[in-house]
């Protein structure tokens, strides 16, 4: 692959185009997209979410940066442990979806400031945030490299960044969980989201998303001095942690 | 795969003990390893004081070795066993977790109100306070029972002061072995340096 082009999916696409082509798939599949994910994941993503607020560390008065957050679930259980001294901060780069997360917040009584920007150029100062955490959001991104480094940047001293993303499955399990991503999830789009291309994607992306030494080793090469992972569901989904020092 | 909920029970067991937090914040970021052959684990201590299993990937900054036996007996607060752990690596952080570790409590009454209400909670937790207590003391007896039969009827394990005895004589035996090589070797001191100037004479 050349320097200007890039993974969507299995396919190799221009660099610049594929904010374009992964905006496309999350204006289509927005409003279905929490339903999706329940069934997706037989409701596993909500406890998987719920982890990684447990072993953030966040407490009373934190700040927390929520990246690619755009249903709003992460913003929303940090909202609660952060209180009124804290904040959080919601931001997505696709504007349906953070419509979506914002708008059902405001419906849940919570307060949070919603931001559309780009994780690789992020509007915020040098060691602003106690943690920031990037859910089922990294893989879409362009520059991988540059986003966890803005994220590194934009992270205090002692701070750290919770990254939950899927990864790569416990080898056995793996011809069973590519039957459920190539054949049935397709089809599950089709009948709930009437959108089986976009869940074409997403089987794709998780394929082609970085395994989880890999993806620790771009954390340490972003500037963290120490990453531990957890996995997930036989590590078809892992949460890293890095610490900024 | 049991790690998120470990976790969620760390964190429960650390909410209803609010003094650990602040005596673990200090060693946020850290992590411990529980060997108690064969199991072990790991927990790291979070940036708030609070616990959790540690991921995949961590290396552990100490290394707490409990034989099974010895956990046995701190579990049934038995404070002499502690000598019989080992501690590697950053000690004063395995002391510290140890100790929150040891006298953490579960409020389980607290838990049960929740679910059924706090007199049904309360009745229930004495009901069981009370039937553990009893185990305890028919345990405790039948033990003393076997004890007595063992020591009396079919001698198999020692009495106390015949134990005693038996060191006593073993360090007396020590004591006069010891006092013996001391006189045979100034004994053959006095014989070597006579038998060294024989043959120059």
């Amino acid at each position: 692959m050349s320097e200007k082009t890039t993974h969507f999916g299995f396919q190799t696409i221009e660099e610049n185009e594929k904010a374009r082509k992964v905006g496309e798939v999350f204006h289509s599949v927005a409003r279905k997209y929490d339903l999706m994910n329940d069934v997706m994941s037989a409701g596993m993503h909500r406890g998987w979410k719920r982890f990684a607020v447990e072993v953030s560390g966040i407490s009373e008065g934190d700040r927390v940066l929520d990246i690619a957050g755009g249903s709003g679930d992460l913003s929303r259980l940090f909202a609660t442990k952060v209180g009124n001294t804290g904040s959080v901060v919601l931001t997505d780069i696709n504007a349906s979806m953070l419509a979506v997360g914002r708008d059902r917040l405001i419906d849940d009584g919570v307060s949070v400031p919603a931001l559309q920007c780009d994780a690789e150029k992020l509007p915020f100062p040098d060691q602003h945030f106690d943690c920031v955490i990037v859910a089922f959001g990294l893989r879409n991104m362009t520059h991988k490299d540059k986003a966890l480094t803005e994220m590194q940047r934009v992270l205090k001293v002692g701070g750290r960044l919770l990254v939950l993303e899927f990864s790569q499955i416990w080898k056995p399990l793996a011809p069973l969980y590519d039957a459920y991503s190539f054949k049935l999830l397709p089809l599950m789009g089709k009948l709930f989201a009437k959108d089986a291309d976009s869940y074409q994607y997403l089987a794709e992306s998780i394929r082609m998303h970085p395994d989880q030494e890999t993806l620790k080793q771009m954390m340490l090469d972003a500037g963290f001095r120490k990453v531990d992972y957890y996995n997930l569901a036989a590590g078809a989904v892992a949460l890293h942690k890095g610490w900024k020092t | 795969m049991f790690k998120p909920a470990l976790t969620r029970l760390l964190n429960h067991l650390i909410n209803q003990n609010s003094w650990a937090r602040p005596q673990l914040q200090h060693f946020a970021g850290k992590a411990v390893r529980f060997n108690i052959p064969p199991v072990s684990g790991t927990l790291t201590i979070l940036e708030d004081g609070g616990l959790a299993m540690a991921g995949e990937s961590i290396e552990a900054d100490a290394i707490v070795t409990i034989p099974l036996p010895v956990a046995l007996r701190l579990l049934a607060n038995d404070d002499a066993a502690t000598t019989l752990t080992t501690l590697e690596g950053d000690t004063e952080l395995a002391a510290a977790l140890s100790k929150v570790l040891r006298s953490m409590q579960w409020e389980y009454e607290e838990d049960l109100s929740k679910l059924i209400g706090d007199i049904p909670a309360h009745e229930f937790a004495e009901f069981g306070r009370k039937a553990v207590d009893e185990v305890k003391k028919q345990a405790f007896n039948a033990a003393e029972m076997l004890a007595e039969y063992w020591q009396e009827e079919q001698p198999l394990i020692a009495k106390k002061r015949h134990v005693e005895q038996f060191i006593k004589d073993v360090d007396a035996l020590r004591d006069d072995t010891e006092r013996l090589a001391k006189r045979v070797e100034k004994l053959a001191e006095k014989i070597t340096p006579q038998s060294n100037e024989n043959p120059s004479s």
